[in-house]
């Protein structure tokens, strides 16, 4: 299976929803902590290789590719900027808009699939905000978290509700018509990192968290989880759920592995995977392959591979 | 854009949505989506009223003078991890008296409270001169002293209980000096009056008057036991409040030298803003549990308070424990502490060459996802998946171009929010397999929703060469077209922004008032 060495330790790793072979990489200089980072565009086959490569003055923590533009990707940098980047120019002429309202770093970044018009953005500064490709500044600012908000991400059946997994070990569920959340799920007793809505049943979403586990809920139901899904090592660093089977999500962790689960079996871990030799913090399911994962860890690795495969296999 | 006052925390938006629609007006409708997000979008709120029960949790826990001192901020979060509502941390504020939600109005409340203290100290520090007067008193004045305490925030209680306890001590190193020697003098004189006595009565009343001055001397020295066990007494009492002071005093030394600590590594890792909070947050595991220790409530009683809430829950079997860090990570962290910037840092300017830059034109229309090609069309549950880029739609690209893929966009969304609107038929709770969805995606009478009938026309030909479903859809289509013909021109009557075509004023009698409105809302 193809590998690819990012010179800076990975952060982020997305398909592109137009092209099957196309791989966007966040990554951050010196893990993050200080220093550049690089938005990798990479294109797979026999061998990975890279189409094109942009600098920032900070790093990258997270990018998602446009639901609606084949050639843009919008990415959060680690200065509390958004910046959108379009393929189809060279890389002088790029970043086409830098967004900057977020006074902390922005850690995570999702693009509408519903109405494709609209993506939103976590920050550090306690804020989630609403964007549109063709305005400069942002359309709303949801403010209630108490803490830093990791992950924001938009609900794949109804275009005004997304879901935020914050530091402050609430999960929240938003409207995009209503001012402020209209749904608090005190998912656990530590920090969320990541969350994800299941694509077949609209109102289930997993949570996971550094207390090592993810717990699956309903929303109709949110006082008891679904499911405890207990195996990791460490932290939980993203959650996936698969575009193609309802009840199967990908998972990647501290402890250096990554997991696919089916929260609807007895014994729900179905895959895992010790390619990495750092943490792995991105992990992705391609939409329009089914099966396929890619991950990406801050030993400088993105891998690719169907699941069943080897991930180190040459 | 639409600011949070112009948006009532209502089900039936108007119009913010179609402001935020407005930016892809050429695409689907929200209304539809809406109508059923009407009744689906409940979903996604909290339908249980408030619960008394948590909400007295809540006032107890606002009403704890730890808890007052705390930020806003921190008191609501700690209620919703509790798992309380909105609407519980809402009442449970409204009803603490003194507390408010908004924390510009909490400075100015500390700003009342701060004057009513100094005033309150001020009548304590008068008693400590009455209590000089009148002994017994003491234990009661102290006992109120301590009540009127506990309703002031604690450095003012700390202040208090230290002049208190000043107070106290004088009151009692005076009782000594003062009573004593009186005592003594009061003594002295019987003494001597009994030696004038004896004087004259030397040996007969000697030994009488050496008596009653042994009796008086007894009951002086009783007197002045009594005296200085009830002084003791105030004094353990003063010792006990002392000690518990000191309990809360040493915790908040601690806590204040953890702050001045935190500040000072904070200085220390200065180099750009954001760094220590960056290694703050890397750290992730017990740093975001800690801050809640560290917070203005962490002491021994709300915690235990705290741990009895949480006690009802199952116990998390987790603990999550500092994940090592690769050595180069340690390193360059150690670095940044000592103040030095890795070298490996370039300056890069990523600023947008041309802001303006225009928005490129897309070369690829958006491929439907794998779980909206489930629901709108039913298609083999083994061949889909992976020709997920290469049904129908496909052809379509290649014979019609655009705009029968544009077309085909609001299709899928609508007839989703349409299998939704259907789900709870089916009782639809949990998935099991991929295969499964779709038969149960599939709804066998609603005929697909088409927008336009000359497309749809058009259409029926090159589909008729596609699966066997698709002629299913056309026998239904065949079947009735004139109730298609209503169907349509209601679907279209909705999703004005898509129309063209004037349809949308014959049959506004049949739609109803509110869908007219959002119409017009959406076509102006």
């Amino acid at each position: 299976m193809p590998v690819f060495k990012t010179p800076f330790n990975g952060y982020s790793v997305k398909f592109s929803p137009f092209y099957e072979n196309q791989v966007a990489v966040a990554t951050s200089q010196n893990f993050g902590i200080l220093g550049n980072g690089r938005v990798h565009v990479l294109q797979l086959g026999p061998a990975i290789t890279e189409r094109v490569a942009f600098d920032t003055a900070d790093g990258v923590y997270d990018l998602c590719w446009s639901e609606s533009h084949d050639s843009l990707i919008v990415a959060a940098i680690a200065d509390g900027s958004l910046k959108i980047y379009d393929l189809s120019l060279p890389p002088t002429a790029n970043p086409i808009r830098s967004l900057h309202e977020h006074g902390r770093e922005c850690h995570g970044v999702d693009f509408n699939t519903v109405r494709k018009d609209s993506f939103l953005s976590a920050s550090w500064d306690d804020t989630v905000k609403l964007w549109t490709v063709d305005r400069p500044t942002s359309v709303r600012t949801f403010k209630e978290h108490a803490y830093c908000v990791y992950s924001v991400v938009w609900n794949p059946r109804h275009a005004d509700v997304f879901a935020s997994a914050s530091g402050d070990c609430t999960a929240r569920i938003w409207d995009v018509r209503e001012p402020g959340s209209t749904m608090i799920l005190p998912a656990h007793e530590f920090e969320i990192l990541s969350c994800d809505w299941s694509k077949y049943d609209d109102c289930i979403i997993a949570t996971a968290s550094v207390d090592k586990s993810i717990k699956v809920w309903d929303v109709r139901n949110y006082r008891v989880p679904l499911a405890v899904l207990n195996g990791h090592g460490y932290a939980v660093r993203k959650v996936k759920f698969s575009p193609h089977r309802g009840s199967m999500m990908a998972s990647c962790s501290y402890d250096m592995t990554v997991r696919l689960w089916d929260y609807m079996v007895e014994d729900a871990l179905i895959g895992r995977y010790d390619h990495h030799t750092e943490f792995a913090v991105g992990v992705d399911m391609s939409v329009l392959v089914e099966g396929l994962l890619a991950s990406c860890g801050w030993d400088e690795l993105v891998y690719v591979w169907p699941h069943g495969t080897d991930p180190r296999a040459p | 854009m639409s600011s949070p006052s112009d948006d009532p925390p209502s089900k039936t938006p108007q119009n913010p949505v179609s402001q935020v629609a407005q930016a892809n007006d050429d695409r689907q409708d929200p209304k539809v989506e809406m109508e059923k997000e009407i009744s689906s979008a409940s979903v996604f709120v909290n339908a249980e009223p408030p619960r008394e029960e948590q909400v007295q949790n809540a006032v107890r826990f606002l009403s704890h003078p730890k808890v007052r001192g705390s930020p806003v901020v921190y008191r609501r979060s700690f209620l919703e991890r509790k798992g309380l509502t909105k609407e519980e941390i809402d009442e449970a504020f409204r009803r603490v008296p003194d507390s408010n939600p908004d924390a510009t109005t909490t400075l100015s409340a500390v700003g009342k409270q701060d004057g009513q203290i100094k005033s309150s100290l001020n009548d304590q520090q008068q008693h400590p001169v009455q209590v000089l007067q009148s002994t017994p008193v003491g234990p009661a004045v102290s006992t109120s002293k301590v009540g009127a305490i506990s309703r002031f925030r604690w450095y003012h209680g700390i202040l208090a209980a230290g002049f208190l306890t000043v107070a106290q001590v004088i009151a009692a190193v005076v009782f000594k000096r003062l009573f004593v020697p009186k005592l003594k003098s009061w003594i002295r004189w019987i003494v001597l009056e009994e030696d004038v006595k004896g004087q004259t009565k030397k040996f007969d009343t000697k030994p009488s008057i050496a008596e009653e001055a042994a009796a008086a001397a007894k009951s002086a020295a009783t007197a002045a036991a009594d005296v200085a066990r009830t002084s003791q007494d105030m004094l353990m009492t003063n010792s006990e409040e002392k000690r518990c002071l000191e309990e809360l005093i040493s915790m908040l030394r601690v806590q204040a030298s953890e702050m001045t600590s935190l500040r000072g590594a904070i200085q220390k890792l200065e180099v750009g803003h954001s760094i220590t909070s960056r290694q703050s947050t890397e750290e992730h595991n017990i740093k975001g549990f800690s801050w809640t220790t560290s917070g203005p409530y962490a002491n021994g009683k709300v915690d235990s308070d705290s741990r009895s809430v949480r006690s009802l829950s199952p116990p998390v079997s987790v603990e999550p424990s500092v994940a090592p860090h690769p050595k180069s990570y340690m390193e360059i962290m150690a670095m940044i502490q000592r103040g030095e910037k890795p070298s490996n840092i370039r300056e890069i300017n990523d600023a947008p060459p041309n802001p303006n830059q225009p928005l490129p034109n897309p070369h690829l229309a958006p491929k439907p996802k794998p779980w909206e090609i489930g629901q709108g069309q039913s298609r083999s549950a083994g061949t889909f998946p992976s020709q997920a880029s290469t049904n129908g739609f496909s052809i379509d690209d290649q014979l019609n171009g655009d705009n029968i893929v544009r077309w085909r966009q609001p299709n899928n969304t609508r007839t989703t929010e349409t299998e939704i609107g259907n789900e709870p038929n089916f009782g639809f709770p949990s998935v099991a397999t991929n295969e499964t969805l779709l038969k149960r995606s599939w709804v066998p009478p609603q005929p697909p929703s088409v927008v336009m009938p000359e497309a749809a026309a058009a259409i029926r030909q090159p589909k008729k060469s596609l699966s066997q479903t698709d002629t299913e859809t056309d026998d239904l289509k065949s079947a009735d077209i004139t109730d298609e013909l209503q169907k349509i021109t209601k679907i279209s009557e909705m999703g004005g922004s898509f129309e063209a075509n004037g349809s949308n004023s014959t049959h506004s009698n049949e739609i109803a008032p509110s869908t007219d409105e959002r119409a017009s809302s959406l076509m102006a």
